[in-house]
């Protein structure tokens, strides 16, 4: 008979009740989204902060004393110190090497055109392939540490191809200061190279380097007179906001730490414990981080989630005044019904728990909706924001559960309330 | 002993006496026409003696039993094991059939037996139309939905507040019927009505003025 009452209900009342399951659903789809976003989103918050270019600069000991005594700019005072090429695999070995997302070697030639100017030609990797010692491959390089370049004409160089040895890149005001574009080729010279080569991209990277060439890490290091090196390596890693063990470590030096704080230190993705692993493997380097941006990614993160806790709590605060909204207006339109009932013998308990029934039922069918919508929210959301998917955790289904379940008896607590003060005296005859 | 006694009952809204110490008896078996002009207490009349109300003072004895001062949740299950209600209205529920309506009633006392149900309604002669919601019967039908329902449990008194106020002549002697038929079988009827014909068919008229009784008197044409 409970059951026949609750069929008997839900198909009178579809339209109703679709209302309030669609109320639960976009709480739920809401909730489920963010949720979902938010246990993925460390990576992708990361990633998309690495954006904004490394976060730990590289560069030989001799040129970091200079610059830190004099702040000599990159190139003039440094020429003749430099980074092995062959330890840049190294990187990818420390203890942290997971977290290191992306790194590129730099090095500096001043070059000769053809007008007789100078310019300079910086060389590095663009979409560089390496084997790494533990089998696992990585590609890295400026097409993935320079993201906010445009690309105006052409395209980014592709190492993979064996032309690439000839090719470079154009920043968009020489380009125009030449009247060249992609396609076209530059005769360049210095002391130490003499070649033609050919123009593949122009970029707008918004700075200095529209007034540079970039070329593929040999070209420059021909140029350069300097095979084989390398004069800075920027590298993006994930880190672990600092606290004051690593404001510590990155103060006075991990010398100055015990044993066990030195382990936890080490064990840590500091920004300050990579930098000092970074050291460790790259001879006669210095690995310092690039401050604003590898605190802000921490800080960043944690607002964005906290931003997403909120947004999730909003709605389902929202969904639960629409639901209370819904459920009082339907009891008070059945109030004739719930009088009845009483009037032939109901008990407070036993309508309360068809009312509620009929309000789970709504509920859960609401849930599993906003589930599945949230899934696609969530990708949504992971495509237009953080350019990736999202991964589906199985913990949100029940943390979604348990929401919809709180959210849904709590915006039944007035309607419940109203129905047990109703007296059947009162709606029967006709008053 | 009567089944039912009220003595001195009063039922006061602000400075309004909806009942003015009324009292009487009813015995079991009997069938009683409760008249009077509108607003003169006959409605909440019925709410007490139907345990759907509290009077403000005076005893309700129903079977023994002063159920004037018992809690809400006494009172329902009062209301549930001795009461069947019929309404001018006939509030039934919407989405349930003519039979499901009746289980109802049998699903809140004790268990749904449908076969019963089925049984209550070919006594009221609607076995065709147990099928059929509400809004596919008409008023008649639905009073006589209304009758089965509160006849199922085998109440002790079945309470009517103005049963064919809703009806028209023919359906209105369709429902008198089923009382004349209820009476022989020795059901205890009292019936709330404007209409003098459904007054003079009873056993017995108490008409009210002003919440006090104005006469009470044995009905000369019955049977
Ligand atoms: N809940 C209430 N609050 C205030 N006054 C009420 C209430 N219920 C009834 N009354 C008043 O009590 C008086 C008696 O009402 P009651 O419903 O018993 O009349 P009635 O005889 O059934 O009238 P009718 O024939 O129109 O149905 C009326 O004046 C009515 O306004
Ligand atoms: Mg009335």
């Amino acid at each position: 008979m409970f059951l026949r009452m609750i069929r008997g209900a839900f198909s009178r009342q579809i339209k109703k009740m679709l209302m309030i399951a669609l109320t639960i659903a976009l709480g739920a789809s809401l909730a489920t989204a963010m949720l979902n976003v938010m246990l993925d989103v460390g990576d992708k918050v990361n990633q998309e902060l690495k954006t904004y270019g490394a976060n730990i600069i590289v560069v030989p000991k001799s040129t970091s004393v200079l610059n830190n005594l004099y702040e000599v700019e990159d190139g003039s005072a440094t020429a003749g110190s430099y980074l092995k090429e062959s330890e840049l695999g190294k990187i990818k070995t420390i203890f942290w090497a997971f977290n290191i997302v992306d790194y590129a070697p730099f090095i500096e030639a001043q070059v000769t055109l053809p007008d007789g100017s100078g310019a300079v030609m910086t060389g590095s990797w663009f979409n560089h392939h390496m084997e790494l010692p533990t089998g696992e491959t990585l590609d890295t390089g400026i097409q993935n540490l320079r993201t906010w370049w445009d690309i105006t004409a052409g395209d980014w160089i592709n190492e993979q191809r064996d032309a690439s040895e000839n090719e470079i890149m154009v920043g968009e005001a020489l380009a125009k200061r030449l009247g060249i574009t992609a396609g076209d080729t530059l005769a360049l010279s210095s002391g130490h190279a003499d070649k033609t080569l050919s123009v593949v991209g122009v970029f707008s990277a918004g700075g200095d380097e529209d007034e540079e060439i970039f070329a593929p890490l040999g070209i420059a290091q021909e140029f350069a007179g300097a095979e084989g090196f390398c004069s800075s390596i920027e590298v993006s890693a994930l880190t672990t906001p600092d606290n004051e063990l690593a404001e510590k470590a990155a103060r006075l030096g991990p010398g100055s730490l015990s044993v066990s704080q030195y382990e936890t230190w080490y064990c840590t993705a500091y920004v300050s414990s990579i930098c000092f692993q970074i050291q460790e493997v790259i001879t006669d380097s210095v690995a310092s981080p690039v401050r604003q941006v590898a605190e802000s990614e921490g800080s960043i993160l944690e607002k964005t989630e906290l931003l997403m806790v909120l947004i999730t709590i909003l709605s389902l605060i929202g969904s639960a005044l629409g639901i209370t909204n819904l459920v009082t207006a339907s009891v008070m339109e059945r109030s004739n019904e719930i009088g009845l009932l009483k009037a032939i013998g109901a008990t407070d308990g036993r309508i309360s728990a068809l009312i509620l029934s009929e309000i789970m039922i709504t509920g859960i069918v609401g849930a599993v909706i906003g589930y599945f919508a949230g899934i696609g929210f969530a990708q949504i959301i992971g495509r237009t924001v953080f350019q990736s998917s999202i991964e589906m955790k199985l913990l949100v289904i029940p943390v979604v559960a348990v929401l919809v379940l709180a959210v849904t008896l709590a915006g039944s607590i007035p309607a419940i309330r109203m129905l047990l003060r109703l007296r059947p005296a009162e709606v029967l005859h006709g008053r | 002993m009567s089944l039912l006694e009220l003595n001195n009952i009063s039922k006061i809204y602000g400075d309004l006496k909806a009942l003015d110490n009324v009292s009487l008896k009813v015995d079991t078996g009997e069938w009683v026409a409760i008249m009077g002009p509108s607003g003169s207490g006959k409605s909440t009349l019925m709410n007490i003696i139907g345990c759907m109300d509290k009077p403000t003072s005076g005893e309700v004895i129903l079977d023994g039993k002063d159920i004037a001062k018992e809690s809400a949740k006494n009172l329902t299950a009062i209301r549930r094991d001795k009461i069947g209600l019929i309404f001018q209205q006939f509030h039934l529920v919407n989405y349930l059939t003519a039979v499901e309506n009746v289980m109802v009633s049998q699903y809140y006392h004790s268990i749904p037996d449908e076969k019963e149900a089925l049984e209550a309604l070919a006594r009221v002669g609607l076995a065709e139309r147990a099928r059929h919601l509400p809004s596919q019967l008409s008023g008649g039908e639905q009073q006589r939905v209304c009758i089965a329902r509160a006849l199922i449990n085998y109440p002790e008194i079945v309470l009517a507040d103005e049963p064919t106020g809703n009806l028209d002549e023919a359906n209105e002697n369709i429902v008198l019927d089923i009382f004349k038929q209820l009476h022989r079988e020795g059901t205890t009827l009292i019936v709330v009505t404007h209409d003098p014909e459904v007054g003079e068919v009873a056993q017995r008229t108490i008409t009210l003025e002003h919440g006090k009784i104005l006469r009470d008197a044995k009905n000369p044409g019955f049977e």
